[in-house]
C-alpha cells in the first residue's frame, strides 16, 4: 500500500516520538502497554513472519530439558493445528518424568505468538489466569510459559491438550462466529455456557496471583478507560486509514463511560468458538483468555450476546452463541451470578464491542496481512469484511438507538 | 488487451478449486487454499469498480467538508487544531482536483485519505465547540455516516460474512444510475 500521509508513514515506521506520544495518550494495563509497545518497535525493523519451522522440535526440546532438568525427556510428533487466528499452534507428545517419579507421556498444545498477531497479548497474562480459573471452570493445564522471545522465537505457552469438539458438524461460519448448534447440543451445552460464565465472573480475583493484570478501583471508571483505551490506542497504532465513524464513536465512548462498581474477570471473547465439548455433552475447556482483564461484567454478557456471534434457530430467533434466546441468557445469568444486569450499560458495551470488534478485523487483520506478519495473511484480509460489518453495527447503534436508551445512560452516568 | 482480469481472476480460481484444493491432504493448506479461493473469488466482483468508489469517495468527502468548513470557520482561535486543520482543508479543497477522475487512482486515495484524517481530526476535537456548533455539525455528519455504512457493507457483500447480504444493495447499484457514476450534485 502506498504511504500518502505523515500520519500512515509513522504507523507503518514508528519512530521513538511518535511511540511515545501514542503511549501517552492512551493509557492502558501495564503489561498491554508492554506488548503493544514491543509491536511497535518491531514493526521499525519489519521482517516477514516465518513459518518455516523446521527447527522448532529441536529448540522446543532444548528449552524443555533445561525447565524440567531433565536430559533424557522425549519429544514426538510436533504438529501445527490449522485454524487460530491469532496464534500459532502445535501439538506435541512429550514423556518426562512427573512430580510422583513416574514416567509419563502427555499430549501438549504449544500456542506461541506470530510476528504480528490479529490481537496483541500477552503470554504470561494468559498463563496467570488460566491457572486462576484452575478448578474454578474447565480451562487446559498450563504447564510452561516463556513471555519473551528468547527460548523459541517468539513468546509461548505450553498446556495440556484437551480432545474434544469446538464446532459442531457442519456448523461452521466464518471464523468460529456464529455458530449452528442443533437442538439436541443447545439442550446439553447452554446451561453450562451460562454457568461458567456467571462463574468466571464470580471467582474471587483479588486472591489469585494476577500479578500482571492492573487492578482497577471499584466504584470508579478506571476498569472500562483501560478497557476503551487498548483499542482506541491499538486503532491508531494499526489501522491503514482514517475513519469517521470509529473516530465519533472512541468520542462517544469516552462521554458516556459508566462506573464500574464491581469489577470481576472479564473473558474477553466469551463466545461459540471458544468452548469445547466432549460426546456426553460436557464442557470440558473454556478456550481463548487472552483478552481477559478485570473489568465489568456487562462488557462480557454484551459480546457473547451480540447479534454478530449469535444464530437464528429454525424458527428465526436469533440465539446468543447459536445456544439460547438474548432474554433466556441474561435471566439465567442473573440467576447464576447473582450480579445485576443493567440494560443502559449493555447498550454502552454494545457500542464498544462493536468498536472492538471493528478495530480488530478492519485496523489490526489488515495491518498485520499488508506486513505480512503472520501465517494467515490470505484470511486477514478476507477478514475485513468482517470489520465492515462490525463499523455498520456501531454505525446504526450510534444513530438508531432508542432515545430512551440514550437518556437513561445520561441520567444514570450524567 | 486481453485477456481480461475477470478471465485471469476466474481462471485462477477454478485452477485452485479443481484442482490443488483436491489434491491436497494437509488441512491447514486445505483451509488456506479455501481463503485464496474465496479472495480471488472476491476481486473478480470488484476490480473493474475499485477507481469509481474512490472517485464517489472523493467527491463526498469534498462535499461534506466543503459544509463543515463553512460550518466552523472562526469557531476556535487560529492557533487551535480545528482552525488549522479548516486552513489545510480550504487550501485542499481550492486548488483541489475537479479533475480527479483525469488522475492516477493513487492520487485519488491520497487525497481521500487526507480528507479523512482531517474529518477525524475535526470529530476528535467536537467536544470542544460551542454546543450550536456541535449539534449542527453533528446534523451534517449523521446522513453521511449513514450512506458510508451502507456503502462500505455493499463493498463485502461478496465476501459472504453478512448474515443481511439480502437487506442490502449491490455495490453497482449504489455506484451508477442510468449507466454512470453516481456523483451527488455534480453537473
Amino acid at each position: 500500500m502506498t504511504v500518502h500521509t505523515p500520519t500512515q508513514r509513522l504507523r507503518a515506521t514508528p519512530t521513538a516520538d511518535w511511540i511515545a506520544a501514542i503511549r501517552a495518550r492512551f493509557p492502558v494495563e501495564s503489561h498491554l502497554d508492554e506488548v503493544l509497545t514491543r509491536k511497535l518497535e518491531n514493526r521499525a525493523h519489519p521482517a516477514e513472519h516465518r513459518t518455516d519451522f523446521d527447527n522448532l522440535a529441536e529448540r522446543l526440546g532444548t528449552y524443555l530439558r533445561r525447565v524440567t532438568g531433565q536430559p533424557d525427556l522425549e519429544l514426538a510428533r510436533l504438529a501445527r493445528l490449522s485454524g487460530g487466528a491469532s496464534k500459532e499452534q502445535f501439538t506435541f507428545d512429550l514423556t518426562w518424568r512427573q512430580d510422583d517419579g513416574t514416567r509419563a507421556t502427555r499430549k501438549l498444545i504449544l500456542r506461541m505468538d506470530p510476528s504480528e498477531s490479529i490481537v496483541e497479548t500477552h503470554r504470561l497474562r494468559e498463563a496467570q489466569l488460566l491457572r486462576a480459573m484452575w478448578g474454578e471452570v474447565p480451562v487446559p493445564e498450563v504447564l510452561w510459559v516463556d513471555a519473551t522471545p528468547a527460548s523459541l522465537g517468539h513468546p509461548f505457552l505450553i498446556a495440556g491438550f484437551l480432545e474434544g469438539t469446538v464446532q459442531p458438524e457442519g456448523g461452521k461460519k466464518a471464523s468460529g462466529l456464529g455458530m449452528y448448534f442443533e437442538p439436541r447440543l443447545r439442550d446439553g451445552l447452554k446451561d453450562q455456557f451460562v454457568r461458567h460464565l456467571a462463574r468466571i465472573h464470580t471467582v474471587d480475583w483479588r486472591n489469585r496471583d494476577l500479578s500482571s493484570y492492573d487492578r482497577p478501583e471499584p466504584g470508579t471508571v478506571q476498569g472500562n478507560a483501560w478497557s476503551l483505551g487498548v483499542w482506541e490506542r491499538v486503532w491508531h497504532e494499526d489501522t491503514l486509514e482514517a475513519h469517521p465513524i470509529l473516530e465519533y464513536a472512541a468520542d462517544w465512548l469516552k462521554r458516556n463511560m459508566p462506573v464500574v462498581e464491581h469489577p470481576v474477570v472479564v473473558h474477553g471473547d466469551y463466545r461459540s468458538g471458544n468452548f469445547m465439548y466432549t460426546d456426553d455433552l460436557r464442557i470440558n475447556a473454556v478456550l481463548d483468555w487472552e483478552l481477559a482483564h478485570i473489568g465489568d461484567h456487562h462488557e462480557d454478557l454484551s459480546y457473547t450476546a451480540s447479534e454478530i456471534l449469535g444464530c437464528p434457530d429454525d424458527s428465526g430467533t436469533l440465539l446468543v452463541s447459536g445456544l439460547l434466546p438474548r432474554a433466556e441468557f441474561l435471566a439465567r445469568y442473573r440467576d447464576y451470578s447473582g450480579l445485576p444486569v443493567d440494560e443502559g450499560k449493555l447498550f454502552y458495551f454494545d457500542v464498544l464491542n462493536a468498536y472492538k470488534m471493528a478495530v480488530i478485523a478492519v485496523a489490526t487483520s489488515l495491518r498485520t496481512a499488508h506486513g505480512r506478519r503472520t501465517h494467515l495473511d490470505a484470511m486477514m484480509n478476507l477478514l475485513s469484511g468482517f470489520g465492515y460489518i462490525s463499523i455498520s453495527v456501531l454505525q446504526r447503534l450510534l444513530d438508531d438507538a432508542p432515545s430512551a436508551a440514550r437518556r437513561d445512560l445520561r441520567k444514570q452516568f450524567g | 488487451m486481453g485477456p481480461e482480469m475477470s478471465q485471469f481472476l476466474s481462471g485462477m480460481k477454478k485452477t485452485m478449486e479443481q484442482v490443488v484444493m483436491p489434491n491436497l491432504t494437509d488441512r491447514f493448506a486445505q483451509e488456506q487454499a479455501g481463503i485464496v479461493a474465496a479472495t480471488l473469488g472476491f476481486l473478480e466482483q470488484i476490480h473493474d469498480k475499485v477507481f469509481h468508489y474512490e472517485l464517489l469517495e472523493n467527491h463526498l468527502y469534498k462535499n461534506l467538508l466543503g459544509e463543515v468548513v463553512a460550518l466552523l470557520d472562526g469557531a476556535t482561535p487560529p492557533q487551535h487544531e480545528v482552525a488549522v486543520t479548516l486552513v489545510a482543508l480550504r487550501t485542499q479543497l481550492a486548488t483541489g482536483n475537479s479533475d480527479a477522475h483525469l488522475r492516477p487512482y493513487h492520487f485519488v486515495r491520497g487525497a481521500n485519505e487526507t480528507m479523512k484524517e482531517h474529518l477525524c481530526t475535526l470529530i476528535r476535537n467536537q467536544p470542544e465547540l460551542p454546543a450550536p456548533l456541535r449539534e449542527s455539525f453533528d446534523a451534517l455528519l449523521r446522513p453521511f455516516f449513514r450512506e458510508l455504512e451502507v456503502r462500505e457493507r455493499a463493498w463485502v457483500k461478496p465476501l459472504g460474512f453478512d448474515a443481511k447480504a439480502d437487506e442490502l444493495p449491490d455495490i453497482d447499484e449504489l455506484l451508477y444510475r442510468d449507466g454512470k457514476l453516481r456523483l451527488p450534485g455534480a453537473l
